[in-house]
């Protein structure tokens, strides 16, 4: 449903004329228009619609004769609001009263001290008095609700905000309340712990001590942090965040409300990977190779001995760069690489190089989708990419979106995606087949014949003529909402034509709230390519002076000794790359490899010569590009642990080295520098992105983009997916856990993936596996062990295994095929 | 206006600038004898002086000298459970809590959380008594001592086993009706 038009109507609220847009709840008009606080616990609009559950919000409305709920009366024109009569105030102190009937007084020991809401709604609108001399209900406390957030039953004021979120908000119907009056408390309704992708949200939904965050527990009180704004780079979502900061420490991140960008939620990982900030095993200061193992050194000697082995190397140097890396440090990259080194073979693309004019065409400002557009668009279509792990916040706008505006979900993806029960209508296809199904859309959409090509996706055809059908009936704004990995591996460029030939069908470009919204595979993918991490773009995607290797050339090079030397930054290819053997060959042939890390990762543990550490994200400067085109600002929220040096310095001072200074002195200096090259940010400041950031394709400049050419594009035929035959096809997927941050995060260990092998029931019974079983999974002499996860919604002939983490990677596999065997 | 150098010399008289003969005398050995009547005078007043540190001043009851933080005296459990409003009411932002939680075996106070971590900064804290108002525990009380000099400024950081302590009985209570 598009975008409900906004009327403005006027009323009255204390004897003040406001203007407030028609629909708007009255405890929310007052605040925002009004300036009037009706006191609220069980209400907030980013949960949804209204329950009225606790009736703090009673108010007079002139014409009604009894009290109404300010949090569940939309406004009217003409409506008059009474907030502060003796009524009201009576009703407000017999609320509170009747609230704190049960709720202890031990808020010295509670961690929701001085940032309670009932503490300020007692304060702020109660009699001050309680009648009450009974005894108060109890309850075992505190009890863990799972891992991460510890629970108070005693405390809880049944306001429903959790429970509401469970079921409306992240969808995974968790949490329930049991028993009836006084005697009801939240639980999960099998009793199992809480362990959801989203579940850290509740501590901060619940207006009293009743859920908190364990990791968090006892750490600090609110007088005795500092928020800091800032934006979490674990993933492309890009969420807001502000961090909790005490004696330069981060205690807890809590979200920073950005519609535009994550609607005020944040995933698991988001709120409690910043104990990785803390933990030992962070490498904090620079290490270098001796004697087979990397010991820590001084920086003189690392910078000096990088820069001997990056001069040595010259142009055969090589650098993988990995999506936590800021549009700062990218472009002092391509300094030390193009400009320095004299070498063009970077890339920040784990799939390979696309053509240039393609990734134009697909980053074209016109062409973008925004994140808000996908909770209002006619329909969504959700094209090879799982949002809940490739980018987590995603997903519950789609659920809001589906749930709230009516928007018509469709997903076409090889693996079960967490969406398929809010989809109108969900596609299997075959994995890596993403070409052939889009190609397969867009044919029907033509008008053509699709079944050969949805044959050869391995999709069914009668799904691809549904899905078509239901794409034609929804409307004219659509989103494809599309996974980086459609345009990686071999047939990425027909990946991107596909892509754009569905794009051009639907008429997305130019269309107001629809279009196109990449998932990429790194935080900042998009920045990095805009900013000339490619080895085929330099700055501005402008077309580069050489065309230098791509990731997988690279590899392949190092591995026939064309390159010598590599700059892992950020990135550990052991890890992020579609070949693991590849890159084993590569890094044990490299004779230097340079790598920026802050964990000792496979690769950088195994192959590095010289590590220098990385900047967490908290302690991190300089800009990144969410994928709907916000220029998003990070700024530095707490000192550089250890010995942990500036990145962008680091770089920028290893070039000096080598005898080529990039001259920046700060880091804002290369900003500015960036917002200056970049045709399509001019204009851009520090100071214009602020705390919400910017979208340029919305800006003047970005007229300035570079042409690219317009679709239709003349596709040819996709290969046909390779049929299982007594085999199953091999898919691959990154979960949202598989990450070192995770790893080494103490509170969420226990989430930290081991390999599992996904499969179908019917393959599950063929082969004799059960639920939970150790099995191999083989292909051509290589092997991964993992337990057997049955899943009764994967397709049948397809096994899913994890990428992205240690030891047993899917990365270790060649497809498409393999062999499923019980361990 | 420019500084001239010239007028900013002052001559200093050392004494008259010729003997003064009997007036001179008189300004030599009478003003003298007149300031030593004055003097002599104050000798029937007796001693005043108190000869501290040997001797001291009783403080009242309500003195607010050094902290004390207590127990309970029964189970012998700190009565502070780190909550830090003290640390929020302290106007000079002298003190530093840090909590953590009880645990069956380790347990040091009576509620869920205790204070792993209190220090008062004690060259920074104006003895204003507001951590003693704030505290809901009656955990933390202004004693008497007020013998607070020390040689170092480090020293002066009081840590939750010196404010547990037992303190050293040096200063008087006055009592009733003194």
């Amino acid at each position: 449903m598009p975008r409900p038009l906004e009327k403005l109507v006027s009323l009255t609220i204390d004897g003040n004329e406001v203007q407030a847009p028609e629909g708007m709840m009255l405890a929310d008009a007052a605040l925002k228009y009004g300036d009037v606080e009706i006191p609220v616990f069980c209400y907030d609009a980013k949960i949804g619609p209204p329950v009225g559950a606790c009736r703090m919000c009673l108010v007079e409305i002139e014409g009604i004769p009894k009290m109404q709920a300010g949090c569940s009366v939309a406004v009217t024109d003409g409506m008059v609001v009474h907030t502060n009569t003796p009524t009201v105030k009576a009703a407000q102190e017999a609320v509170l009263e009747f609230i704190l009937i049960n709720h202890p007084l031990d808020c010295p020991v509670c961690d929701k001290g001085g940032e309670c809401p009932l503490q300020d709604n007692a304060f702020g609108w109660g009699g001050g008095l309680s009648r009450f001399i009974e005894p108060k209900r109890h309850f075992e406390k505190p009890l863990a609700l799972s891992p991460l957030i510890a629970i108070d039953r005693e405390r809880c004021i049944l306001c429903y905000r959790c429970v509401r979120f469970s079921q409306e908000v992240s969808e995974d119907d968790q949490l329930v309340l049991e028993e009836r009056g006084a005697d009801t408390f939240v639980t999960t309704f099998d009793a199992h712990p809480y362990v959801a992708p989203f579940s850290g949200n509740i501590t901060e939904l619940c207006p009293v001590g009743a859920l908190t965050s364990r990791p968090y527990r006892f750490r600090a009180r609110p007088w005795d942090i500092e928020q800091a704004g800032s934006v979490c780079t674990l993933c492309p979502a890009q969420c807001n965040v502000s961090f909790s900061v005490r004696d330069e420490r981060v205690l807890r991140v809590m979200a920073r409300d950005h519609e535009g960008v994550d609607d005020g939620w944040l995933c698991d990982k988001g709120r409690f990977a910043y104990q990785a900030i803390h933990v030992d095993e962070r490498i904090t200061e620079p290490m270098m190779r001796d004697g087979g193992e990397l010991r820590p050194v001084t920086w003189d000697l690392a910078i000096e001995s990088a820069a001997k082995l990056l001069s040595h190397a010259g142009a055969n140097t090589g650098a993988l760069v990995g999506g936590e890396t800021t549009n700062e440090e990218g472009v002092l990259l391509t300094h030390l690489m193009r400009e320095t080194l004299g070498s063009n073979d970077l890339d920040s693309r784990p799939g390979g190089a696309l053509e240039l004019e393609l990734l134009r065409a697909l980053n074209a400002p016109t062409l973008q989708a925004s994140v808000p557009d996908l909770q209002y668009a006619h329909a969504v279509l959700v094209l090879d990419c799982e949002p809940v792990d490739d980018a987590p916040v995603l997903d519950l706008r789609l659920r809001k979106g589906v749930r709230h505006h009516g928007v018509k979900l469709l997903i076409g993806s090889s693996r079960p995606s967490a969406l398929d029960q809010r989809a109108a209508l969900s596609t299997r296809f075959a994995p890596g087949c993403g070409e052939a199904f889009a190609a397969a859309l867009g044919a029907e959409l033509a008008g053509q014949s699709s079944a050969s090509l949805a044959a050869a996706a391995g999709a069914d055809p009668d799904d691809v003529v549904a899905l078509v059908a239901q794409l034609r009936d929804a409307g004219e704004e659509v989103v494809i909402l599309w996974g980086e990995r459609l345009t990686a591996g071999p047939r990425r460029n027909e990946g991107a034509r596909a892509l754009l030939n569905l794009a051009d069908q639907l008429g997305l470009d130019g269309q107001d709230g629809g279009g196109l919204l990449e998932i990429p595979s790194g935080t900042n993918s998009r920045g990095l390519r805009e900013v000339g991490v490619l080895p085929n773009a330099s700055i501005g995607l402008a077309d580069a002076a050489t065309a230098g290797r791509d990731s997988q050339q690279i590899g392949e090079a190092l591995a026939a000794g064309d390159l010598s030397a590599v700059i892992l930054l950020h990135s550990d290819p052991l890890l992020d790359q579609p070949s693991s053997a590849l890159w084993q060959r590569a890094l044990g042939k490299a004779s230097a490899v340079i790598a920026h890390a802050a964990f000792l990762t496979p690769a950088v543990r195994e192959h590095a010569n010289i590590v220098f550490p990385a900047e967490s994200y908290a302690e991190k400067e300089g800009t990144v590009v969410h994928p709907d085109s916000r220029v998003q600002r990070l700024r530095r929220s707490i000192a550089r642990q250890g010995e942990t040096r500036a990145e962008w310095a680091l770089l920028a001072e290893l070039a000096a080295k080598i005898g080529n200074d990039p001259k920046a002195l700060t880091c804002s200096m290369v900003s500015a520098r960036i917002f200056e090259q970049v045709p399509f940010y001019a204009g851009l400041s520090l100071d214009l992105i602020g705390g919400v950031g910017v979208r340029w394709s919305e800006r003047e400049a970005a007229a300035s983009f570079p042409a690219a050419p317009a679709a239709p594009f003349a596709l040819d035929a996709p290969p046909v997916a390779a049929s299982p035959n007594g085999l199953l096809r091999l898919g691959s997927f990154r979960s949202i856990w598989a990450s070192p941050e995770v790893e080494a995060s103490p509170a969420l260990a226990f989430l930290h993936p081991r390999q599992r092998v996904e499969m179908s029931a019917a393959d599950a019974e063929r082969l004799g596996i059960s639920h939970g079983e150790n099995v191999t999974v083989a292909s051509n002499g290589d092997s991964v062990e993992g337990l057997a996860h049955i899943r009764a919604s994967a397709p049948d002939g397809t096994v899913f295994l994890q990428t992205s983490i240690p030891g047993e990677s899917a990365a270790l596999l060649e497809g498409p095929l393999v062999e499923v065997k019980r361990a | 206006m420019a500084w001239d150098p010239e007028k900013d010399v002052i001559e200093v008289i050392r004494g008259p600038k010729e003997a003064g003969g009997a007036g001179g005398l008189y300004r030599a050995f009478g003003e003298t004898l007149r300031g030593l009547k004055t003097t002599f005078g104050q000798l029937r007043m007796g001693v005043d002086t108190i000869q501290y540190p040997e001797e001291k001043i009783p403080v009242y009851p309500r003195f607010r000298g050094r902290h004390q933080l207590h127990r309970f005296e029964d189970s012998g459990l700190e009565k502070c459970v780190g909550c830090s409003l003290c640390a929020a009411a302290c106007p000079s932002d002298c003190i530093r809590v840090v909590a953590a939680e009880n645990t069956p075996e380790h347990r040091v106070s009576a509620g869920e959380r205790y204070a792993a971590v209190y220090e008062i900064n004690l060259s920074r804290c104006i003895f204003c008594g507001y951590c003693e108002v704030a505290c809901p525990f009656d955990a933390i009380t202004m004693g008497h001592d007020f013998e607070l000099s020390d040689a170092n400024r480090s020293d002066l950081i009081f840590t939750k086993e010196m404010l547990l302590a037992e303190p050293i009985e040096r200063t008087p209570l006055r009592a009733e009706g003194e």
